[in-house]
């Protein structure tokens, strides 16, 4: 059995182990909570469904009325994730990450409303809270008499969460905080804040503390509903918080460890956004190929020509990529796995990325209709924007993800710089690490006596593609060790060279998902009537093969020099250099 | 009042439905099933009933294991419990009513409410029967005045009217050449048409409470009804597909059309 504290699937690759037992089987949804889902999936329809010429109105006017947020607290979406003994209804990572799905197929607006109430904003709560502070707020959370929102984001702290200026003094047995906080979702409705100050001396980096603050809290208040390019109907305002004192009963978390508990809000948060991403998939998949039938052109539906079968084509692929490695991701939370931030991270990335590219074809194939606001693609693909950029922008995620995965490697290549000095002092020990090393960059490099170099548990149907995933195995355990025994510690400077790395990593793991899922549906279906699920992975697999290759070869092979010169130029002259007048 | 109500599980009119290569029946498999609409307006008539006048709603279904996902439905709806007849094979109307009749008698409800007809074989029966077997009243395809964008409707105020003394039902339902209101002595059988009411969806908080309500279940055996085929399905064929329509320029034409062409003038 692997140890579910510390195996992460994706560090584990980097030194070139496919861990098979975090990856197979594919996870399922427990029956009972399958039950309840469908239950609540066919609610919805008849709640949301309806609605759909009040979501276009309501995006106009920028917010959602009362009494239809009324209607969602009392249909209880406000309290999924609550635990039953609170008054919720104890969804898991998985049901949760189902249930935004479904919303998100509705309306963006009311999908973000209740996400960030609990994949963010309450979620300190649920992973950090005391009994107390559960006993005392999450009744209310459940029931959506109080809203939640999480409060990181500052005018000068965005991807860099350490640089937060908002202060929070320690007076006797209260702490009273100042600063304002921007862009915060639910902004305007919430009166529960999961808010991030500095404890430390005003100019020390990080020593961040998580706080929860009430509306009725002299001192707080918050600022118009912002302007949005999509979901425009949701909450998003600046919030304020002038003096408020707040008791160390209000803590979250021990002082100074801040940071830490924002990760793991964001990490265990990210299927619910995930989720959402799959919703919106599967939507544009729907409305994209009743327009294809629909829409006659030349004398035929439009849904006969060769290009726009490629696009549903690709659209279906990503769909089931994207929503086998939320999935995925969801089940190793459900499970109890503990390392899982970079795999969460590639989740958000993938479906993000993944939704943008779907929405932007279905707008595509809808050809002007799809420009024009009285169709719903022109929404949806405003709407999804803000994706890749809120809970960490995909830039600094590829980063996190690169870096992290390669925590391991590091390490090993540390021990054997610290060996190589002691050889002489400890030769017995230094010749351990030594020898370790070499047994595993002999055993890539001619691939013989690699423990984990291979899957032993796939179906055979499944064979080329699970070759497709080992070759790519081996190249990045290669990479790593060259791109790190190239850079050293100075890596954090190089991010080119970090995002390619990074976008092998999150290719892989997409893939490695899809196998898994797919591995699943043959051994539950048969290999006959699973064809068209083998076909999506064959799709998927040599999508993937091209660009991992390409990345490959640019590890030592690149243009990142010309690139950065015409960069520097254009930052230097703040304008193109070239006209014909 | 105890309120007796059905809840058939029927293919889901959204999903795609094929007819087997052999006609022997339509492909199962990928079909998404729910509750018969209609059934969905009696089991909300039944709840707005008893919110009203007090007592409880019971819903009874009568099918395989997975009917169980419709009566939770029921449940979730605010239902108080559930009776299953299990009975995995085919059954037709007679079949179903003989069933209910065992049920009611034992259950001893004031009142019925069916769905007026199901979605499947919209074969529109097993109340009639069912009043008939059982020698009560019956009012069927009951609807309302009201729109469903009214007042009432927003106040969830049930349609069937209870009288004064707690004897006679108002029913108001659809005939060709309107609305007729009858006056049912109760107890009585009352089939539901589609504008009686906007059923309501099931919160989460009921989702989660249904979890708990008890389903009973019985056999057709236990009942001592013969569920014996009276009406055999032959085979079963898609309806032709749809020949593609003209344009007619004007008036004139259509009639010329409709006259010489359709010779339906």
């Amino acid at each position: 059995m692997v140890d579910k504290q510390s195996t992460s699937f994706m560090r584990s690759l980097c030194m070139g182990d496919i861990e098979e037992d975090v990856l197979l089987p594919f996870p399922e949804m427990p029956a009972k909570d399958a039950e309840t889902l469908r239950q609540v999936v066919a609610s919805l329809a008849q709640l949301l469904g309806p609605k759909e010429k009040d979501f276009r109105a309501w995006d106009v006017a920028g917010e959602l009325p009362a009494p239809f947020l009324e209607e969602l607290k009392q249909f209880g979406l406000f309290g999924l994730v609550v635990p039953e003994e609170f008054g919720g209804f104890g969804f898991g990572s998985t049901a949760y990450s189902r249930a935004l799905q479904e919303v998100s197929r509705y309306d963006g607006s009311v999908a973000a409303t209740i996400g960030a109430h609990q994949s963010i904003g309450m979620r300190g709560l649920l992973l950090f809270g005391t009994p107390e502070q559960k006993r005392r707020w999450l009744p209310k959370l459940a029931t959506g008499e109080m809203v939640a929102a999480f409060c990181l984001t500052e005018p000068g702290a965005g991807s860099d969460a350490a640089a937060v200026k908002t202060s929070a003094v320690r007076d006797g047995d209260s702490y009273v905080l100042n600063g304002n906080k921007l862009w915060i979702t639910n902004g305007g409705l919430a009166s529960f804040f999961t808010v991030f100050a500095k404890t430390g001396k005003p100019e020390e980096r990080g020593k961040l503390t998580a706080f929860i603050v009430t509306r009725d809290m002299p001192g707080v208040s918050t600022g118009p509903h912002e302007d949005k390019m999509g979901l425009r109907a949701s909450s998003t305002a600046a919030v304020f918080l002038d003096n408020v004192r707040v008791g160390v009963d209000h803590l979250l978390g021990e002082e100074g460890k801040g940071f830490k508990v924002g990760m793991r809000i964001l990490n265990n948060g990210r299927t619910g956004l995930g989720g959402g991403c799959i919703g919106g998939m599967k939507r544009m998949v729907e409305l994209a190929t009743r327009q294809a039938k629909g829409r006659v052109q030349f004398g035929q539906p439009i849904s006969d020509f060769g290009l726009i079968k490629q696009k549903v084509g690709h659209m279906v692929v990503e769909t089931y990529a994207a929503e086998s490695v939320v999935d995925l991701v969801a089940g190793l939370i459900d499970q109890g796995y503990e390392d899982y931030a970079v795999e969460a991270a590639i989740s958000k990335v993938f479906a993000t990325e993944a939704l943008w590219r779907t929405t932007d074809e279905a707008l595509q194939v809808a050809g002007g209709n799809g420009y024009m606001r009285e169709f719903p693609y022109e929404r949806a693909l405003r709407d999804c924007r803000i994706f890749r950029i809120w809970e960490g922008t995909n830039d600094i995620l590829r980063l996190f993800i690169a870096l992290t995965a390669m925590n391991d490697v590091g390490a090993q290549l540390a021990d054997l710089a610290s060996s190589l000095k002691g050889v002489l002092a400890d030769p017995i020990k230094g010749f351990g690490v030594l020898s370790d090393y070499a047994r595993r960059r002999a055993s890539l490099a001619t691939n013989v006596g690699r423990g984990k170099g291979a899957f032993t548990r796939l179906h055979p149907a499944l064979r080329d593609s699970a070759e497709v995933f080992e070759d790519a195995t081996r190249d990045l355990a290669t990479a790593a060790d060259r791109t790190l025994r190239k850079h050293g510690k100075r890596i954090v400077e190089f991010q080119f060279a970090t995002r390619r790395l990074a976008d092998i990593m999150i290719d892989l793991f997409v893939l490695a998902a899809v196998l898994s899922r797919v591995d699943s549906a043959v051994k539950r279906l048969g290999v006959e009537k699973s064809v068209r699920e083998r076909e999506i992975l064959d799709v998927f697999a040599g999508q993937v093969s091209r660009p991992v290759k390409s990345n490959f070869g640019k590890i030592d092979d690149n243009d990142d020099e010309l690139i950065k010169h015409l960069a520097d130029d254009a930052f230097e002259q703040e304008r193109f250099d070239w006209d014909n007048l | 009042m105890k309120i007796l109500v059905t809840a058939k599980r029927v293919e889901d009119p959204e999903s795609k439905i094929k007819v087997k290569a052999d006609g022997s029946g339509i492909v199962q498999e990928g079909l998404k099933y729910k509750m018969n609409p209609f059934d969905e307006i009696a089991v909300e008539e039944g709840l707005r009933l008893t919110a009203k006048h007090g007592g409880e709603v019971v819903v009874v279904s009568i099918g395989p294991k997975d009917v169980q996902e419709q009566l939770r439905h029921a449940l979730a709806m605010g239902a108080a419990r559930a009776v299953w007849v299990n009975h995995p094979g085919p059954l037709d109307p007679m079949g179903a009513a003989g069933l209910l009749q065992k049920v009611v008698e034992k259950e001893k409800p004031d009142l019925c409410i069916l769905g007026k007809q199901s979605i499947d074989d919209d074969q529109g029966q097993t109340g009639q029967y069912l009043a008939e077997w059982l020698g009560w009243s019956q009012g069927t395809f009951a609807s309302k005045l009201d729109s469903l964008e009214s007042e009432a409707e927003k106040a969830k105020a049930p349609a069937i009217e209870l009288s004064a003394d707690g004897k006679t039902l108002q029913v108001v339902r659809e005939v060709d050449s309107g609305l007729a209101t009858l006056a049912c002595s109760l107890p009585a059988v009352v089939t539901t048409d589609l504008r009686l009411n906007q059923p309501r969806y099931a919160s989460l908080p009921g989702i989660m409470k249904a979890k708990n309500k008890p389903i009973e279940e019985l056999t057709p055996a236990g009942l001592g009804v013969d569920v014996g085929l009276q009406v055999e399905v032959l085979r079963m064929s898609p309806p032709p597909p749809r020949k593609a329509g003209v344009k007619v320029g004007d008036v004139q034409e259509l009639f010329q059309k409709l006259k010489n062409e359709a010779k339906v003038l």
